[in-house]
């Protein structure tokens, strides 16, 4: 199990097949994707893309929390890789809602909607970690700057949920799965970490 | 879509059809109801379809496609908004086919009318002279649309016959409570809505009892279910258990749900955004990927016919 889960490869099939499933044929005879596949398309990418944030912000957590886990330590070999595909499931969800949209134009005048602008910033602040994800940027940046820009991803974990909270007329529950969760996971680390800290002498 | 004006309709509302071909038709239906009356009306009911009153309706030529591209039957009965069966648009085509049995149904007619009452829904249909077929618009408020050819009957002809009495300003109604396959729909109690009684009383207002000539599947709201296509889908409300004209504007679901998104009007409205979309154009379902939007119309293409109704009304505050 944990050698499966070291495997990049493994990860990679796991990352890719959602991004595949639309174009499965039977898949298509489903008459609500066929009334408007591009709005199928659209909810379906932003959808893995929150799943993807939700578990890569899940892996330190439960390293901390599982120190002696094995398999923990596995995941978290596969940060970048899954940090990065959730960036390109959301300029897919992107590209998507400007097709939604019928084109640039109208896509500028609703982005002003708070609902839109918190998914182009959630987009924005991936687009400025999976561009700063390569080694040598974390090498020309230096390892602190670099961490505390890549802390900008605990700002795209609210902004994210807002915009997907609001994605239908009524709330969707699949929001809470996906990231209660993760609050629960940090909150734990959160604790954990307070307690070490003070239990260590001074 | 060029809809004759209403004056113009009024003065052929008489002969829509002519006679002779209306009493053939008619004589023609009858036959066919006789001849299936006995094996296809126990075939239907097993298949859960109600209020089978009626058909093959008799198509209105005042309401034409023109030019229209009507909506695949697959796509109108598969693709529905039915938050009491699922609230995925493909959840009510499945979970209102379990077992929930739109018939025998009644409908009550109560509050400020001189012929108060409940009525099996074959009654109704009987005294409202057998249904007729429009083709209409329908625009949701999600920004969609599609063309569908409803069967059914003028909902002012429903309005005469509950005779409201002066002081009746709007029209209250509300659909089933819990149904067997019903499930957390989002909301309490039963989906409402109401119009206003000269809203109502508009030639468009229209009662459903079919689509494509046949009776309406349970997912579109069998056995009745109300369609103003002037309005945002969301005003057409499915399976209709009563009808009480009160004094007060009703409070509707939606706007019990999101009243900074929904209002009592719900009137088409290109210049009025919603929150979080905008409404100056539609998606039309069926179409492909790249399938461009086409322009909303202001009242959905009805401006001629109900832009009265709301003269004199900020239409941005009456939303």
């Amino acid at each position: 199990m944990e050698k499966l889960v070291r495997s990049k490869l493994f990860v990679w099939t796991l990352i890719v097949l959602p991004g595949l499933w639309p174009a499965w044929p039977i898949f298509r005879q489903n008459p609500t994707v066929l009334a408007d596949p591009l709005k199928y398309l659209l909810h379906h990418f932003g959808f893995v893309a929150c799943i993807l944030l939700a578990v890569v912000l899940s892996l330190t957590p439960l390293r901390v929390l599982f120190p002696h886990a094995r398999i923990a330590l596995a995941l978290n070999r596969h940060r970048r890789l899954i940090g990065v595909s959730a960036f390109f499931y959301a300029l897919f969800h992107l590209g998507f809602q400007i097709l939604h949209e019928g084109g640039w134009p109208t896509f500028t005048t609703d982005i002003r909607k708070p609902f839109l602008l918190c998914g182009a910033l959630t987009f924005l602040i991936l687009l400025t970690l999976a561009a700063t994800s390569f080694n040598f940027m974390v090498r020309w940046m230096g390892g602190r700057r670099w961490k505390n820009l890549h802390r900008l991803v605990y700002l795209a974990v609210p902004l994210a949920a807002y915009h997907q909270a609001l994605a239908r007329k009524l709330f969707p529950v699949q929001v809470l799965w996906i990231f209660v969760p993760l609050l629960a996971l940090e909150a734990a680390r959160i604790i954990k970490q307070r307690r070490a800290a003070s239990s260590r002498p001074r | 879509m060029r809809i004759r004006t209403p004056k113009d309709w009024e003065l052929r509302e008489s002969d829509v059809t002519p006679e002779s071909a209306y009493r053939l038709r008619d004589r023609r239906s009858f036959l066919k109801t006789l001849g299936a009356g006995v094996a296809g009306a126990t075939f239907l009911r097993t298949r859960g379809f109600a209020a089978m009153g009626g058909f093959p309706a008799t198509p209105n030529p005042g309401y034409p496609p023109d030019g229209l591209k009507v909506t695949p039957y697959e796509l109108i009965t598969s693709y529905n908004n039915f938050y009491e069966f699922g609230m995925d648009k493909g959840d009510p085509v499945v979970n209102a086919n379990q077992g929930w049995k739109p018939e025998p149904w009644t409908i009550e007619i109560s509050g400020l009318v001189n012929n108060p009452g409940k009525w099996d829904v074959e009654d109704i249909l009987k005294k409202m002279g057998g249904i007729e077929e429009r083709i209409y618009r329908h625009r949701c408020v999600e920004a969609w649309s599609m063309v569908v050819p409803w069967d059914g009957f003028s909902l002012r002809k429903l309005v005469d016959f509950a005779d409201p009495k002066p002081e009746a300003k709007y029209l209250r109604m509300n659909s089933f409570e819990h149904v067997e396959g019903s499930q957390d729909a989002g909301f309490d109690g039963a989906y409402l809505e109401g119009l206003r009684i000269d809203e109502a009383r508009n030639e468009l207002a229209f009662i459903a009892t079919g689509i494509y000539g046949k009776p309406l599947p349970n997912q579109n709201g069998a056995p009745l279910r109300l369609v103003t296509p002037w309005k945002y889908g969301f005003k057409g409300i499915k399976s209709i258990v009563r009808i009480d004209f009160t004094t007060r504007e009703p409070f509707n679901t939606w706007q019990m749900l999101a009243g900074n998104e929904y209002g009592f009007y719900a009137n088409v409205n290109p210049t009025v955004d919603h929150p979080r979309w905008s409404q100056a154009s539609e998606r039309v379902i069926g179409g492909g990927i790249f399938n461009g939007r086409q322009e909303t119309l202001m009242f959905n293409g009805y401006e001629k016919q109900v832009a009265d109704l709301y003269k004199g009304m900020d239409l941005r505050k009456y939303f």
